[in-house]
């Protein structure tokens, strides 16, 4: 049970890493932490799975329709919840909570527009599995461990090497220099945001296969413990984002397996608050 | 409209908890703090304080009491290592608080898991009992006795919430609550002048959650069942934004935000529906367009300045 | 008094604003100081012609994300009003008027407080949620309104008081009709449980479920929870796989609990799946597909049932919603039945002749099977074992 429980904990860990991963490039750049994001990439999901389901489109127009309106998504938090808050002297929560709000009314939307039931994803080829002795292990898991770990090396690349990375990576350190050097960052933040959203997009796909359901308030639950990961992880490291994610995956399997199951919900956040208690900067984190 | 309807009244009594519920939030606030931990506190307080009063027979008020400074304590024991840190980590840390608090209350026997505790006692009654005790009964008043029970819970709250405001009033005034309103503006300069920052901001934490502990308990009272659920994070967004829309920088913004968004849902009963879309438009919108929320020190010194004196109608001028 | 010059002066004080706004009227100035008496309350009046008018309010789960379960209630509802009302022509005029709880108690408490005390209702139907009723059973019983359930499956529900109603058949009836029949047919001596332990409606029925099976003395493999809202349960299921159970009993709402059937069978799980109430709704299939097939549960009503009665009704109901009717919509649907007839018995819409005429019904014949009080207002009555096959629930034989 041991090897297939850790199969279970990988690929929970690894859909939390994904998540996590757009929680991390918004706070590295903005330096907020964007409480809508979870709800955004299930919006977008959401959307993509209906194609699916009443116009049997295929998985490919699914995954480019959530890709696309999460990015659209972002691109309206970006200008409704964020960028006016940059413009003024506001006081530094003022974020959080308007990103709270986004989070509220893209919620509320899902549940006029698609309503609280939770959607069955189509069988796909994600479901044939693998026999391998003491585990069993499903294509879709291992496609969602892949392709977290390409997007991750990917983003690591994009940001460290292209004109684009630098521009944010300036960004990120300072806006006001970044903006007299001639970088555009209301572009990069916007490049960034939506960028951000738009791997929820894919995550939120990749999710609904592993799960093969989606359920609007995912979002939030999701949401969490992306938001734990970022925090464990150390907030705007993609490292720490992937590496935290499997781990919390992991360990919040292991608690059903060897522990209680009723205390799983607790594992995270219980994490979060002895991680800021020892080591505030988190796992990976510099010190600031 | 007939003030003495229970119906009413009983829409005041919670438009009362709600405001005692503003005052906690804004107490924490008042040091530049966001917690989002007082759902927590809100049901260490109500869990607390029935079982005190349901299984234990403990006069309910002494119960309430009790459930508030439980709150308090844990609020002591968090509190001294999470006020270390800094602004966004310290609201993530009161938000798993709260989580983490909700999943132990769901996993206790005492508490009677998702099932909740029931059949607790109300308010109304338990002081209709004195009432009748001392020879006061609704027939003599020539009303109902329901009318009675609901009227007295309302008299109740409004007696409690006015010493509530008064002590918060009083507090503002004071060395302490210059002392918050200094660390607030700015955490170095308050630190640079002397001023004991971590014990001011412990200090705010404890008092806000204390109440918060009290509100719980008099919700446990005032609809007589409780489950742990009642405290999740919906709970969280509605106390914020009662501070949000209000604003912080003065106890009448969060009190306008408790008084209109539990008053709005009544009055107009088809927007119930709307309830929680209304939350996130008023956070979002009053952050983009007045992040000091909508009322602030300002707002009260023009309208002190213009009508001295007339107390109680800032609220709707504030709009 | 003292006590209204101290209200009086209190309230105009400190809650001028508050007064004002809340209660959107010009003249609340001085709130208290007529506060002699109210109008006796009348809740309805007798029509022209002995036609008797009764207003019933409906406190229902209307927004929010338990909506689904409110529109149902509320299509029932409406379908049997119609219906009614068309029959009881000249003798029984029945008013509907519905109030959105959100699913909240104090939305809850604040529309049964609404309803008797604004609207003067002669009964109350609902709320949807056990919770529910526990937070605003007492605030009617206390006005001497009846208040009837139509979703309550809770315990202790009608231990609120003697003017506490309901149909909805609790758990402890319709889980142990189950799992006796399949036990019965399949063999079963090893069970593990699962469950949303953060839902009060799922813990009672694990509760029941728990029960049952110690007293039939059948071996518990193991237990595991999960939480409404959870779309993983993988770990939670492999758990409970290794005990080799011949049955999982599975206690949850049919969202969480289809995507629970899915996993299982999608992990190799072969035991005879066994639900609680809350698998009783189409939307099942939705989610689940096949691996619905085999699932067992037990229910208080089934639109495949082959009684003229509930084939009228589920006709009846297609024509008007195109879409078949679940049990939240047939419960809703009889209680208003039992509300016409009771009515009907006592000649005048008043309240407490109500209560009583509720209170001594007997053998009523309803689409959602027959039902009778005991001397505690609990509904007896029986359930109906039905196992998923094919997209639907056929009766288990």
């Amino acid at each position: 049970m041991f090897w297939q429980q850790l199969v279970n904990g990988l690929t929970v860990g690894s859909t939390y890493s994904l998540i996590a991963l757009g929680y991390t490039l918004i706070f590295g750049v903005l330096g907020i932490i964007n409480m809508a994001h979870g709800q955004i990439f299930i919006f977008g999901s959401l959307v993509g799975l209906v194609l699916m389901t009443s116009m049997q489109m295929p998985l490919g127009v699914a995954l480019v329709a959530s890709i696309v309106i999460s990015a659209i998504l972002g691109l309206i938090l970006e200008y409704t919840a964020l960028r006016p808050l940059r413009k003024k002297n506001v006081p530094h929560l003022a974020s959080l909570i308007s990103t709270i709000g986004f989070a509220i009314l893209v919620e509320e939307a899902m549940h006029k527009i698609f309503g609280a039931d939770s959607r069955a994803f189509p069988q796909s080829f994600g479901d044939k599995t693998f026999d391998l002795g003491v585990i069993q292990i499903r294509s879709v898991d291992l496609i969602i461990l892949a392709i977290a770990l390409i997007l991750m090396f990917v983003l690591h690349f994009w940001i460290q090497k292209t004109k684009m990375g630098k521009a944010i990576r300036a960004t990120a350190e300072n806006t006001d220099t970044a903006n007299i050097l001639g970088i555009n960052t209301n572009m990069v933040i916007i490049v960034t945001v939506m960028l951000a959203s738009a791997l929820g997009g894919v995550a939120g796909i990749l999710i609904g296969m592993a799960y093969s359901a989606l359920i609007p308030t995912m979002g939030m639950t999701l949401g969490f413990k992306g938001l734990a990961v970022l925090i464990l992880g150390g907030v705007g490291s993609i490292p720490g984002a992937m590496v935290c994610g499997v781990l919390l995956g992991v360990i919040e399997v292991f608690t059903v397996a060897y522990g209680d199951s009723s205390y799983r919900d607790a594992v995270a956040f219980g994490l979060i608050i002895v991680i800021l208690l020892l080591k505030p900067e988190g796992l990976f984190g510099r010190k600031a | 409209m007939d003030i003495l309807n229970p119906y009413n009244l009983q829409v005041f009594t919670f438009i009362l908890l709600n405001s005692i519920l503003a005052i906690s939030i804004y107490i924490t606030l008042s040091t530049g703090q966001l917690s989002l931990g007082h759902a927590g506190f809100m049901s260490i307080g109500a869990f607390t304080a029935s079982i005190l009063s349901k299984q234990a027979d403990v006069p309910l008020f002494i119960a309430i009491i009790i459930g508030g400074l439980a709150a308090g304590i844990v609020a002591l024991l968090i509190g001294a290592p999470t006020l270390k840190l800094h602004g966004l980590y310290l609201a993530i840390a009161t938000l798993g608080f709260g989580e983490v608090i909700r999943v132990i209350l769901l996993n206790m026997k005492i508490t009677n898991g998702a099932l909740g505790l029931t059949g607790l006692q109300s308010i109304g009654n338990y002081l209709y009992d004195f009432e009748k005790a001392i020879g006061l009964k609704a027939q003599s008043l020539g009303i109902s006795v329901i009318q009675m029970k609901s009227l007295t819970t309302f008299v109740f709250m409004v007696l409690l919430f006015a010493v509530v405001l008064f002590l918060t009033l009083r507090l503002n005034r004071s060395r302490l609550g210059r002392a918050f309103e200094a660390i607030k503006a700015d955490e170095t300069a308050a630190r640079a002048m002397g001023l004991q920052v971590a014990y001011y901001k412990m200090l705010a934490f404890i008092i806000g959650s204390v109440l918060a502990g009290i509100c719980g308990g008099l919700y446990a009272h005032i609809t007589t069942t409780i489950t742990p659920d009642d405290f999740n994070y919906h709970k969280v967004v509605e106390i914020l934004s009662y501070a949000v829309i209000g604003g912080s920088e003065v106890v009448w913004g969060p009190l306008f935000g408790a008084l209109v968004l539990t008053a709005l849902p009544e009055v107009l009963r088809g927007l119930a529906e709307y309830k929680m879309l209304m939350y996130g438009l008023i956070m979002v919108g009053v952050m983009a367009f007045r992040p000091h929320g909508l009322i602030g020190a300002d707002t009260f010194q023009k309208l002190f300045l213009r009508r001295k004196g007339k107390a109680g109608n800032e609220a709707k001028e504030g709009m | 008094m003292k006590g209204f010059s101290l209200l009086k002066s209190l309230a105009t004080i400190s809650l001028g604003a508050v007064l004002m706004v809340g209660c959107s009227s010009g003249n609340s100035a001085a709130p208290a100081a007529n506060g002699g008496s109210t109008p006796a309350q009348t809740p309805a009046a007798e029509g022209a012609g002995g036609e008797v008018t009764a207003q019933i309010g409906v406190v229902g789960f209307l927004s929010g994300s338990g909506a689904a379960y409110g529109e149902a209630q509320k299509a029932g509802l409406e379908l049997a009003l119609g219906e009614l009302n068309e029959a009881n022509k000249g003798k029984l005029k029945m008013e509907l008027k519905f109030e959105d709880s959100g699913g909240e108690k104090e939305g809850a408490i604040n529309a049964v407080n609404k309803l008797i005390n604004q609207d003067n209702v002669v009964a109350i139907i609902g709320p949807t949620l056990s919770g529910e009723m526990f937070a605003a059973g007492p605030v009617a019983n206390e006005a001497e309104v009846p208040i009837f359930g139509i979703s309550n499956t809770s315990e202790g529900i009608n231990d609120i008081g003697e003017y506490v109603f309901r149909n909805s058949l609790p758990e402890s009836i319709a889980i142990p009709t189950a799992m006796k029949a399949a036990v019965e047919k399949k063999g079963i001596k090893k069970v593990a449980l699962i469950y949303a332990s953060n839902d009060d409606f799922s813990v009672n029925g694990y509760k029941v479920m728990k029960a049952t099976a110690e007293k039939m003395g059948l071996e518990i493999t193991g237990e595991a929870t999960f939480s409404n809202g959870d779309v993983d349960f993988s770990a939670q299921l492999t758990k409970l796989k290794q005990t080799n159970p011949d049955a999982l009993l599975v206690s949850a709402l049919y969202k969480e609990g289809s995507m629970v059937v899915k996993k299982a069978r999608e992990l190799g799980i072969t035991a005879t799946i066994l639900g609680g109430n809350g698998f009783n709704n189409p939307k099942v299939f939705e989610i689940a597909g096949p691996a619905a097939d085999g699932l067992i549960v037990a229910t208080p009503f089934s639109p495949e049932k082959q009684d003229d009665k509930v084939q009228a009704f589920v006709k009846a109901f297609e024509a008007k919603y195109n879409k078949k009717p679940d049990q939240f919509a047939a419960q809703a649907y009889d209680s208003l039945y039992i509300m016409s007839q009771s009515l009907l018995g006592a000649g005048k819409a008043e309240r407490e002749e109500l209560r009583n005429q509720l209170a001594q019904l007997k053998d009523f014949t309803g689409v959602s099977g027959k039902l009778s009080f005991d001397e505690k207002r609990n509904p007896i009555g029986d359930a109906v074992v039905v196992v998923a096959k094919d997209g639907k629930f056929v009766p288990f034989e």
